[in-house]
C-alpha cells in the first residue's frame, strides 16, 4: 500500500501532509484496504469542503481543503475532520470495489437523497470504528434529501446501524423514506 | 461597571475561538470562481440553498454564525444603555427601545442555540468573528446606532431571510418557523435604528452625513468577500421588500446593493491577481533552475 498527497507542503493552509498521509495509511488498514494505493489531492485555495473519488488501479481522492479543516480555528487541520472526510470516500470505495454496489450509478450521477443514503451508511460504520461522529449533523442531513418526518428518521436509523447493505437495499431504504415523506 | 467595553474583553468561556476581521481577510482562499473553472471545480452559484452539494454543511455553519451575531448584538445593545448618560447623550426612549431589543436578543440567543443543536451543530464549533461588536463600539450612540441596527441588524434581515426560504425549501418546519419570527424582530430592530438616525441628527446634517458614512463602511465590511449581494455567487441574498419594510428607502438599498456587488468583485481581483502573482513566480522559479541545468 502506498499513499501520496499533493501538495506536499501547504502554503494558503496550515495542514501537514504527513498527517494527512498516516491517517489515510491508519483507515485502509482499519477498513481492510490495506492492499490498495492511493492518492490525495488537496485544493487548499478553496475553503469548500467537497471530496470525491476516482477508483482505476489505485483510488485518487480530490478533497476541497474545508473537508480536513478546524471550523474553530481556520485554516488549521482537524485530525477528526480529515479522519471523518477520508473514512466516508474510502467506504464508499470500497463498497464499489468489493461490497456489492456493482449497480450504484456513478459518482456525479447520484442523487442528492442517494449521496445522503450512502455517506449515511459511511459515517454510521465509521463511528463504529472508533472515530468521533455528531449522529444529529447525519441525521440532518438525511432530512434535508428526504423530508421531515418518522419515516425517514426510521430509514436513517435502519441505514445507520446497518453493516452489509447493498447497493439496491440501501437505495431502496431511501426511495421509501423519500416517498412517505411527500406522500 | 466600566464603559466602552473593548472587543478583545468580550466574555467567552474555552468553547469559543475568537478571530477578528483581520484573520477572515488574511485567509487567501476563496470559493468564488474567478478563473472561469469548470463548474465542478468551482461552482458558479454558491447561494445557500437546499439543492448546494453542502448545503446541510452550509446552512448549520451559517446558524452557528446567527448565534455568535445574537450574542454580539445583545452586548451592542446592552452597551449603549449604560455606555451613554440619559438625557445629555442618548434620549431614555432610545435607551428604552435598546433594552427591548436586549430581550429580543436573548431570545434569539436561546432560539439559535436550540436550532444548532436540531442541525447537529455545537456551541463554538465554528470560529466567532467579533466584526459585529466591533461596529458596536463607536462613542457617537448615532454611529452606534447606524452601525448596529442599520447595517448588523440590516444584514441579519438577510441572513434571515435567506434561512427562512432554506427551511422552506427543504421542508424544515422549525426552522422556517423561527427565521420567520427572528425576522420580524430584526425588521423591527432596523426601523428602531433608521427612527431614531433620522430623531437625532433632524437638525444636525454633519452627524446623519457621519453616521450613514460610518454605515456604509460597516455594510462593505459585512459584505466582505461577496458573503452578502444580489448575485448568485454570494451565499446570503439581499432582501430588498423586508428592507423596505424596516424604513430603508429604495436609494439606500440601491446604495448596499451596489456595495455588496463592489465587495465582491474587489474580493474576486484580489483572488484573480494572487493567483497571477503565483503563476508568474513558478514560471520565474522554473525558468531560474532550466537555466541552472
Amino acid at each position: 500500500m502506498t499513499v501520496s498527497v499533493t501538495p506536499a507542503t501547504f502554503s494558503y493552509v496550515a495542514f501537514d501532509a504527513e498527517l494527512i498521509r498516516s491517517i489515510a495509511a491508519g483507515l485502509l488498514a482499519a477498513l481492510g484496504m490495506a492492499d490498495h494505493d492511493v492518492t490525495i489531492d488537496v485544493d487548499e485555495t478553496t475553503p469548500l469542503a467537497r471530496i470525491s473519488c476516482t477508483i482505476d488501479e489505485s483510488i485518487h481522492v480530490h478533497v476541497d481543503s474545508g473537508a480536513f479543516e478546524d471550523t474553530r480555528k481556520p485554516r488549521q487541520q482537524s485530525e477528526t475532520a480529515t479522519a471523518t472526510a477520508l473514512g466516508r470516500v474510502l467506504l464508499r470505495a470500497r463498497d464499489r470495489l468489493v461490497g456489492g454496489f456493482g449497480e450504484a450509478p456513478p459518482d456525479k450521477e447520484l442523487s442528492l437523497a442517494q449521496v445522503a443514503a450512502w455517506e449515511t451508511y459511511c459515517i454510521g460504520r465509521l463511528q463504529r470504528f472508533g472515530v468521533p461522529v455528531n449522529q444529529q449533523r447525519w441525521r440532518y442531513n438525511f432530512r434535508n434529501r428526504h423530508g421531515f418526518s418518522d419515516a425517514t428518521d426510521a430509514a436513517f436509523e435502519q441505514i445507520w446501524t446497518s453493516d452489509g447493505l447493498t447497493w439496491d437495499q440501501l437505495n431502496a431504504i431511501s426511495e421509501s423514506a423519500a416517498a412517505s415523506a411527500h406522500a | 461597571m466600566r464603559k466602552f467595553f473593548p472587543v478583545e474583553e468580550l466574555a467567552r468561556d474555552e468553547r469559543f475561538n475568537k478571530i477578528t476581521m483581520r484573520d477572515r481577510m488574511g485567509d487567501p482562499r476563496t470559493a468564488l470562481n474567478v478563473s472561469n473553472d469548470a463548474p465542478a471545480k468551482r461552482p458558479t452559484n454558491l447561494r445557500l440553498t437546499p439543492d448546494r452539494s453542502d448545503a446541510s454543511d452550509g446552512a448549520r455553519s451559517l446558524m452557528h454564525g446567527i448565534f455568535v451575531g445574537e450574542i454580539q448584538a445583545l452586548e451592542g445593545a446592552g452597551r449603549t444603555c449604560w455606555d451613554f448618560e440619559t438625557g445629555t447623550e442618548a434620549p431614555f426612549a432610545l435607551k428604552l427601545d435598546m433594552a427591548r431589543q436586549c430581550w429580543d436578543e436573548a431570545r434569539h440567543v436561546e432560539i439559535s442555540v436550540k436550532l444548532s443543536d436540531w442541525m447537529g451543530g455545537e456551541i463554538g464549533q465554528y470560529a466567532e468573528n467579533t466584526v459585529l461588536f466591533e461596529a458596536a463600539c463607536s462613542t457617537d450612540p448615532v454611529l452606534r446606532l447606524a452601525g448596529v441596527n442599520r447595517a448588523l441588524e440590516g444584514l441579519a434581515i438577510d441572513v434571515f431571510t435567506t434561512m427562512k426560504e432554506f427551511g422552506d425549501l427543504a421542508g424544515d418546519p422549525y426552522l422556517e418557523f423561527c427565521e420567520d419570527w427572528m425576522l420580524a424582530d430584526e425588521v423591527t430592530h432596523v426601523k428602531m435604528g433608521s427612527d431614531w438616525l433620522r430623531k437625532i441628527t433632524e437638525h444636525d446634517p454633519d452627524r446623519r452625513k457621519k453616521a450613514l458614512e460610518f454605515q456604509s463602511v460597516v455594510d462593505k465590511l459585512f459584505s466582505y468577500g461577496g458573503t452578502r449581494s444580489e448575485s448568485q455567487e454570494s451565499p446570503i441574498g439581499l432582501a430588498r421588500r423586508f428592507r423596505e419594510l424596516a424604513g430603508f428607502t429604495d436609494d439606500e438599498v440601491d446604495d448596499i446593493a451596489q456595495l455588496s456587488m463592489q465587495a465582491l468583485n474587489e474580493r474576486k481581483s484580489a483572488v484573480a491577481q494572487a493567483r497571477a502573482d503565483q503563476m508568474r513566480d513558478a514560471a520565474a522559479q522554473f525558468a531560474t533552475s532550466a537555466a541552472a541545468e
